[in-house]
């Protein structure tokens, strides 16, 4: 009986609590804690709504061009290292790099998977812009559209030479090149398996893309893609496809916007090249019709990497090279040694821009397409080179000492070590060594992960 | 009224039987070694009357003058009965052989062992206590079956890989869940230098009492989708009914690595180099550089004596090997190991406590890594009346971890072996560390020695991680009606780390940066844990036994991350980010992820020999897509005690015999928190301007990886419970497997989260305990453990997942090495040789070779995990003497060096020192060798092959203890109850054939699901000697 007294007493009690843990249960019993939404992303349905955020999705297009493999520059750096003819010393650690200098590369080698990976990113970047330009406000479409295409058009040409077989080997309208890709991808399904186009349909995409670019852009446009770059790049595709009347017209349209909006030659080499006490970011200067921002925060200087004894100093130069300067040559002046080995002074700002193109280029593209053809359009081509050469404070050629090697050797000298050895090995048909201008072993493999996922995909002859 | 009469009666009668009784003493003593029994209950049998044995071991109590017999039962000891006799009782209890009796923590409640019908390991204090390591996973390797412990290398507080039978998932978590004291706790990784660290580091093992391991789907299921891996419980100790008492303990002693590797010395590297010089020569020609051979020997030469003279410190003493410096022994330092511990404990009838204090203070092997831990601990439980108790488990700890970068950075101290041997430690021209000072420029060399020296960070930079734990739970228990009971726990883990890092001027070659660079990073994790559960026990009819769990969970735990990051500071006496001259990168962000779950489990015996249990569970995440949120986890399991039939009850031979047999299913959520959305980030900006750009693909049907489980066993005692055997067969089908897939990288993203593909794996288990010799003094116990599991991929929808030599592919366990075959170097040219293993049209494989590498098709050349691993423990006691020896190993493993690209190169990654086997090198047509032609600069069979595979099966003495109780007689002069001296030693010896340094190992930086047994110049295991002693008072 007692013991009943106290049960009944206890059950009032516990019905109290167990009220209160019927309603915690309720409280748990809210979905909405299930409900969690992350920080720092936002769904993709939130992020094109405004003419704000397609504007935003565009500097993130830059963010994701100026990827370590992309135009942070390896991409450039290995085509130097696979163009090389012992003009570089390669001593480093990355396999990846050492497969690319002696022209084995395993079709796993992640500098050319990574490669591929980073040109997509960015071209399906600016695809969501394109996609989404019906939010942007009138007077900033044009600009949007342009630098979104500029973007694309520079991927898909920087891929295709890479990855395809060169323009002037075989027949480009067969030969296989990359995939092209115009829009968004928001799903995975069985078309996303796509598979390479022509060699000239790439060419022609980019070259449209950039011709849009050209047309679309304000010719000053801060440190984003302008149309003075947009002409530049065509230019440079052009004379890649040894079509020297467009690459001569270019070049020409290029260096007349420059000099009107601003851009123009440094006075001394070295001022391309800043090189400050302390690495810190520091601006274009004139010449930089267009370079990748780095910041301390965002982008990587992937030339300073390699090239700089203050980097990893992978890449000495050879005494091969340097006996190709003319003496007095202020370029060698850049040049300094550590350690008994020599090293280019170009890349030592490890938060140095990363240069895309330079005026310089303009001139000599201009001066090597007329010359080829014999024309003068914009000037004489000895003016052009001589304008190169003076800078330099190497002494005027006249009109009939100039001749193609010439200007070739001056063109190798000054865009020394900025990613144009490899191709201009192939337009110019020279050679690597053994390795002629058109072997298979020049040419990027397609990715093995890339084969793997995509049944449509074909490997390149020679892999 | 009736009853008050009845109840004056009573009373009247109690109070006369009083006066008759008589006083009885005692005391209680181990049978093996006659220490002090304390806490035993001594119990009248047939009254009530019970008391506790004191700290000494005696008791005295009054008892009815009829009594006859008293009844003594302790935990781990035989129950006992004696007469009571009028003079002083000395009594000696034996203690278990058998652990049926055991009782064994499960989810939301404990069990008989007896009674279990799922496959639950244990591995208790006894195990655990002293064991001179950082983290209690390396305490349990070896001890329990099924249960693979690999620690990835030997540095302090690293991450250790858990898998229990097998791995179950590609690309979601493979790590068991671990519950401590009921509450779910904080596992992720929250290192930043690449290499994960495992804030389970952060447990005292010395407050463990238990860690019971659910293997089977039937134990684990009642932790739902979390509990494909296995679950961990830990439960830390608790007071003890009786006196209070105060435990010191006391370790100290000093750790070594406990391999090493072979490397060319002074000579052999000038020797070997100039040979690689002349094979690149060759090269120069073959590529069309030279055409005339002399011209690029000579080149070459110059070339390689160039940087001889360079890495010599600018001089010609490499010419005679004046120099030899063995860079291996100064990546280690002297590494002293000590630990303290205080703890007070004791309980009476209504409240029991357990206080504890350590302090762990830990050098690691490598040079500039330590470990330092301060942890507290307050366990209390308190019966507020016979209703209700409540209590609470709180432990405090901070761990500080002065850590050394990740295997793949110049700065680890291992890599120093990169370094040549003609370098000098240090540099005569400067007086200085080889690399510190550049007489040429006053900076820090950019090209000497071959790589940033290592040994300049030791006093050059700091990478403290801070680590403050608090976690802990409180519970109140009401018993509602009788067998019903009500209990509800709230559980909190708070761990706050920060990491304060600072490279001084010095180490300007490895970080890029001139003046100095910093970060700090801070991270903030929160999980709440709420268990709201009724329990409820009911025996009718005598024979039916009921246990019934239901009750609900709910788990939030919440991150918030922050990172700065500063150059150019004042001087190297700045270290604070305060100083830093530009401020290079701030940022923060947060996560969170919740589960709401609810669970139910009953056990029911019939007649003391049948068993059933079920259990399920419903568990909800945040991190499933909207339209698969929610998941059912049902398991179920049937025994059959044989043993308690008839026709075996009287059986001679057999004590015990259990028949079992499960099904289940589990989950698997370890995903990144929202996997399933299509997502843009906001870490777009570039050249100061914000930007956003697409981060993740979406999958709105991702949902649970499910596991089916399914275990048949049983549990045998025989020759009077001296053998014990335990056997389990085991498969466990993995379906929808969360896979991070590939994606055509056209697409801009490179992988995507999709339930695709099936794994399984299946093996057994056997557990052998043994009482080999059981006398008065002497006593040997043997128990051994035996797993074997295979792993195979079933369906993986016909992909190859996994970026280096590592792969996931259908029909091979995860993880197998899947590369070319290296055949040697080519007896003509010494070219590296690969067979072709192109598949031929009769199925069989091209056996021919070729040195282009390319042409040669991948084939599986390994697979680094073991086909069995197993524990051999022997307990030798002999009066107060105690031998014990744990024997633990792996086997029929291999292990993928790496770093043998550079180590082990022919010279091809140029002036990396090489390990000794590289002397065979080709050299002349004909010569029949495995390692080609040395060429300079030229890959030769570098690129990644079974050339690099070896054999990584191994058996360690992992745990020798041998300990001496001093005889009660000498002690208890010094009021000391009980002190035991020991010496302790971990990974005493090791038997392998791998030649590198050690092969329980498995690169940080690489390490995950799909890349297994790597080495990649990791620090090898720690060889442990301590001296001890435990003090009681």
């Amino acid at each position: 009986m007692i013991q009943n007294i106290k049960y009944f007493e206890m059950k009032q009690i516990n019905i109290k609590i167990t009220t209160l843990f019927i309603l915690f249960f309720a409280c748990l019993s809210c979905n909405k804690q299930l409900d969690l939404k992350p920080t720092q992303s936002v769904d993709n349905s939130q992020a094109l709504n405004t003419s704000n955020d397609v504007e935003a999705a565009l500097v993130g297009s830059y963010r994701d061009l100026i990827d370590y493999d992309m135009y942070g520059g390896s991409i450039f750096v290995c085509a130097d290292l696979l163009g090389d003819n012992n003009e570089l010393e390669w001593s480093g650690t990355y396999q990846g790099m050492t497969q690319i200098y002696t022209k084995s590369i395993p079709i796993d080698n992640q500098f050319v998977s990574d490669t591929w990976l980073a040109g997509y990113t960015a071209i399906n970047d600016v695809n969501n812009v394109l996609g989404a330009l019906d939010v942007v406000i009138a007077e900033k479409k044009d600009r949007v559209e342009g630098e979104a295409k500029f973007i694309r058009g520079s991927c898909l040409f920087d891929l295709v030479r890479m990855f395809g077989k060169a323009w002037n080997d075989g027949n480009p309208s067969s030969n296989p090149g990359v995939p092209i890709v115009l829009t968004a991808t928001t799903v995975i399904t069985g078309e996303s398996q796509l598979p390479r186009s022509s060699v000239a349909d790439v060419y022609a995409q980019a070259i449209k893309d950039l011709k849009d670019a050209e047309s679309l852009l304000p010719a000053k446009n801060g440190f984003f893609a302008n149309s003075v770059a947009a002409s530049a790049m065509l230019a440079r595709i052009y004379l890649q496809q040894g079509d020297y009347q467009n690459a001569a017209n270019s070049a020409n349209k290029a260096i007349t916007a420059a000099q009107s909006n601003g851009f123009s030659l440094n006075t001394a080499y070295a001022d391309e090249f800043p090189n400050p006490t302390s690495p810190g970011p520091i601006a274009n200067t004139p010449e930089d019709l267009f370079a990748m921002q780095v910041t301390t925060s965002s982008g990587t200087n992937v030339f300073q990497e390699f090239y700089s004894a203050n980097g990893r100093g992978d890449i000495a130069i050879t005494d091969k090279h340097l006996a190709l300067y003319e003496t007095g040559d202020d370029r060698l002046n850049l040049f300094y040694t550590s350690g008994g080995s020599t090293y280019t002074g170009k890349f030592e700002n490890l938060y140095g821009n990363v240069h895309i193109i330079r005026l310089a280029e303009m001139y000599l593209i201009r001066a090597e397409a007329n010359f080829r053809m014999g024309t003068s359009v914009g000037t004489d081509p000895v003016n052009d080179i001589n304008k190169i050469r003076n800078r330099v404070n190497l002494p005027d050629y006249t009109a009939n000492q100039l001749t193609l090697d010439k200007i070739l050797l001056e063109r190798k000298l000054e865009l020394a070590f900025e990613g144009f050895t490899l191709h201009d090995l192939k337009r110019t048909e020279g050679a690597a060594g053994v390795f002629n201008w058109n072997d298979p072993k020049l040419v990027y493999p397609i990715p093995q992960r890339e084969l793997r996922v995509n049944a449509n995909l074909t490997q390149n002859d020679g892999y | 009224m009736r009853t008050k009469i009845l109840f004056f009666f009573v009373a009247l009668l109690t109070f006369q039987l009083a006066f008759s009784q008589k006083q009885v003493n005692g005391k209680i003593m181990d049978a093996k070694d006659g220490s002090p029994v304390i806490g035993a209950t001594i119990k009248v049998v047939g009254a009530k009357t019970t008391t506790i044995s004191g700290a000494d071991g005696s008791f005295s109590m009054k008892v009815d003058n009829k009594a006859r017999r008293l009844s003594i039962s302790f935990i781990g000891y035989d129950e006992q009965e004696v007469e009571i006799s009028n003079e002083s009782l000395n009594i000696s209890l034996v203690q278990n052989i058998s652990n049926l009796n055991e009782v064994v923590v499960v989810g939301y409640g404990t069990k008989l062992r007896k009674d279990i019908t799922g496959s639950v390991a244990k591995v208790g204090a006894k195990e655990l206590n002293n064991t001179p390591v950082t983290s209690f996973e390396s305490a349990i390797q070896g001890r329990a079956s099924g249960v693979y412990v690999q620690q990835l290398n030997g540095k302090l507080g690293q991450g250790i890989s858990v898998r229990i039978r097998g791995a179950s998932s590609v690309s979601a978590g493979n790590d068991p869940l671990y519950v401590v004291d009921g509450i779910p706790v904080i596992t992720s990784d929250l290192s930043s230098n690449g290499a994960a660290t495992s804030p389970l580091a952060d447990i005292n093992i010395n407050d463990i009492e238990s860690i019971e391991i659910l293997k089977d789907a039937s134990a684990a299921a009642i932790y739902g989708s979390r509990a494909s891996n296995g679950v961990v419980l830990i439960t830390t100790k608790k007071g003890k009914l009786g006196t209070s008492k105060v435990e010191f303990g006391y370790f100290t002693g000093l750790q070594k690595p406990t391999g090493h590797r072979e490397f060319l010395n002074a000579q052999q590297y000038v020797d070997f180099l100039t040979q690689a010089a002349y094979g690149a020569a060759k090269q120069d020609v073959i590529y069309g550089y030279y055409t005339n051979l002399a011209d690029a020997i000579a080149d070459e030469l110059d070339y390689v004596n160039g940087r001889f003279k360079r890495y010599s410190a600018d001089n010609n003493d490499w010419k005679k090997a004046k120099v030899n410096t063995n860079w291996e022994d100064q990546a280690f330092q002297r590494a002293p190991i000590s630990q303290y511990d205080l703890n007070f404990s004791g309980g009476t009838e209504k409240t029991k406590f357990y206080a504890s204090g350590q302090y762990l203070n830990q050098s690691g092997i490598l040079v500039r890594n330590s470990l330092k831990r301060y942890s507290a601990r307050l366990n209390l439980d308190h019966e507020v009346n016979d209703w209700l108790s409540v209590g609470m488990n709180m432990s405090f700890a901070r761990t500080l971890n002065d850590r050394v970068s990740n295997d793949d950075a110049f700065a680890t101290p291992l890599q120093l072996v990169a370094l040549s041997p003609i370098t000098p430690l240090i540099d005569p021209r400067t007086g200085l560390l080889s690399g510190e000072l550049d007489p040429l420029t006053g900076n820090p060399n950019t090209n000497y020695p071959v790589y940033y020296n290592p040994l300049i960070s030791v006093d050059n930079s700091s990478y403290n991680t801070l680590v403050n734990r608090t976690l802990g739970n409180v519970y109140a228990q009401v018993k509602l009606v009788k067998g019903l009971s009500f209990r509800s726990e709230l559980g909190m883990d708070q761990l706050n780390q920060t990491e304060d890092a600072y490279y001084g001027r010095l180490t300007a070659r490895n970080t890029g940066v001139p003046n100095g660079s910093g970060f700090y990073t801070s991270d903030q994790l929160l999980n709440i844990n709420t268990n709201n559960f009724f329990q409820y026990n009911l025996t009718f009819k005598e024979k039916h036994d009921l246990d019934l769990v239901a009750g609900t969970s709910f788990q939030n735990q919440t991150s918030a991350n922050s990172e700065a990051d500063g150059e150019n500071f004042p001087s190297d006496a700045y270290k604070k980010l305060s100083s830093a001259a530009s401020k290079t990168n701030a940022l923060s962000s947060s996560t969170a992820f919740s589960f709401l779950s609810y669970f139910a489990r009953a056990n029911y015996k019939f007649d003391g020999k049948y068993l059933l249990a079920l259990s399920g569970r419903y568990d909800g995440s945040s991190r499933f897509g909207s339209s698969n949120r929610y998941g059912f986890f049902p398991a179920g399991s049937v025994g059959w005690i044989m043993s308690e039939e008839k026709f075996l009850q009287d059986s001679r031979w057999i004590n015990f015999l259990k028949l079992k047999a499960s099904y289940g299913l589990t989950g698997n959520a370890e995903i990144p928190n929202f996997a399933s959305r299509g997502l843009f980030s906001g870490n777009g900006g570039y050249g100061g301007v914000a930007g956003q750009r697409p981060d993740q693909i979406e999958n709105p049907n991702l949902k649970w990886e499910t596991t089916a489980g399914a275990d048949f066993g049983f549990e045998l005692s025989t020759l009077k419970n001296r053998v014990e055997l335990e056997f389990d067969y085991y498969t466990r089908n993995t379906r929808d497997l969360l896979l991070n897939v590939e994606i055509p990288g056209t697409s801009g993203f490179a992988t995507q989260f999709k339930n695709i593909g099936n794994l399984k794996n299946k093996g057994f288990e056997i557990t052998l305990n043994t009482t080999n010799i059981s006398s008065h003094d002497f006593r040997w116990t043997s128990s051994l453990n035996f797993s074997k599991n295979k792993n195979e991929i079933t369906n993986l929808n016909g992909q190859i997942l996994g970026t280096d030599v590592n792969k996931a592919i259908e029909g091979l366990p995860l993880g197998v090495f899947y590369t070319k075959e290296f055949a040697g170097a080519d007896p003509n040219n010494g070219d590296a040789l690969y067979y072709l293993n192109t598949l031929k049209g009769d199925g069989t494989r091209d056996r021919s070779t070729t040195n282009d590498y390319n042409l040669a098709s991948d084939v599986v050349v390994g697979d680094p995990n073991p086909d069995f691993i197993y524990g051999i423990g022997n307990t030798f006691s002999y009066k107060g003497i105690v031998l014990d020896v744990l024997l633990q190993g792996v086997s029929g493993n291999q292990i993928y060096n790496d770093g043998g690209q550079y180590m082990s190169a022919s010279g091809s990654n140029g002036f990396d020192n090489q390990t000794l086997d590289q002397l065979n090198a080709w050299k002349n047509p004909g010569d029949i060798t495995m390692i080609p032609e040395a060429r300079l600069f030229y890959p030769n069979g570098t690129d990644p092959s079974s050339r690099y595979i070896s054999n990584g099966s191994y058996m360690r003495v992992k745990a020798v203890t041998l300990s001496y109780t001093l005889p009660a007689s000498i002690i208890s002069r010094f009021k000391i109850s009980s002190a035991k001296i020991y010496a302790r030693a971990q990974n005493l010896f090791t038997f392998t054939k791998y030649t590198g340094w050690d092969p329980e190992v498995n690169t940080d930086w690489e390490a995950d699901n799909i890349h297994l047994g790597l080495d990649f110049y990791s620090a090898p295991q720690v060889k442990t000697i301590v001296f001890g002693i435990n003090l009681s008072f």
